[in-house]
């Protein structure tokens, strides 16, 4: 994917931005709560607290929850890569499965409670809507054989959304 | 890290079924949950109450078994109460709306007060 950012301009961002972590976790049910406490402990110098993190936490999770479960389709092999950065006042992390075809272009909306209670529709689906709710921007990309879901957090003044 | 499986003990207060969640409520919960619910709607109360007190981690599949319960207390007309949730997973149950048809009360106390007098 190109950057339309000119040269200079990149290479002044990548300046700011600063590596916290890059790890990966094998993909296999469970081990969200292990990418969750990785990045909560990398953020540690970033005063991100209580609530804030508590919300950072839970997005990290149902990411790699999703990665695992429908790009890698669970397959322990088949790693869910993390990385996180920070770049002036954004926290971001960047979580990559192996999932192939499009990235869903839509997502995050709020899901029907009531068709579900209902029986009109299954009760799952909450995942999407709770990283959506839980950060201040969620974007999606990704080509053949990647997806990348990146989170960002503004670290202002409350440390978080 | 290891996944901290759900228990669950159900024993029964004046006017309410009380479910002791300890635990994850995750996709290894849902065994677990079901059966202690079946056990809870067996002692003929109108009102079940899951207590939060020991769980520290619900996710996205957790939250889809709460709304499986949620819709076997509806259709068989009983209430469900949830209490001892963190300020986090209150949250969350305000977002999800779960807090719409599920009462949230801070202690076991005011869900059983509620519960005796509704």
């Amino acid at each position: 994917m190109s950057d339309p950012k000119p040269r200079a301009a990149r290479t002044e961002a990548h300046m700011r931005r600063r590596l916290l972590a890059e790890f990966s976790v094998p993909s296999e049910p469970g081990n969200e709560r292990l990418a969750m406490a990785r990045v909560a402990e990398a953020i540690g110098e970033l005063e991100v607290r209580g609530e804030n993190l508590e919300r950072l936490k839970t997005a990290v999770a149902e990411a790699t929850m999703n990665a695992m479960e429908h790009g890698n389709k669970y397959r322990a092999e088949v790693p869910v890569e993390v990385v996180v950065l920070v770049e002036d006042q954004d926290l971001m992390v960047r979580i990559t499965d192996r999932g192939s075809g499009p990235p869903p272009s839509r997502g995050g909306n709020a899901p029907d409670l009531e068709a579900k209670l209902e029986g009109m529709q299954t009760p799952r689906g909450w995942g999407l809507f709770l990283i959506k709710s839980m950060v201040d921007e969620m974007s999606i990309t990704g080509d053949d054989g990647h997806h990348t879901i990146e989170l960002v957090v503004r670290l202002g003044a409350e440390g978080g959304k | 890290m290891a996944v901290r499986h759900l228990s669950v003990e159900v024993r029964l207060e004046p006017a309410v079924a009380v479910l002791d969640l300890m635990g994850e409520i995750n996709g290894f919960a849902e065994e677990a949950l079901n059966t202690a619910y079946a056990e809870a709607d067996a002692k003929d109360t109108k009102t079940i109450l899951l207590n939060f007190e020991g769980v520290d981690y619900i996710n996205s599949t957790g939250i889809a078994l709460i709304v499986g319960l949620l819709a076997k207390a509806r259709a068989s007309h009983k209430r469900l109460l949830a209490c001892n949730l963190s300020e986090h997973y209150v949250e969350i149950f305000n977002i999800t709306r779960l807090s719409d048809f599920m009462s949230v009360f801070p202690d076991e106390e005011s869900a059983v007060i509620e519960a005796s007098v509704s």
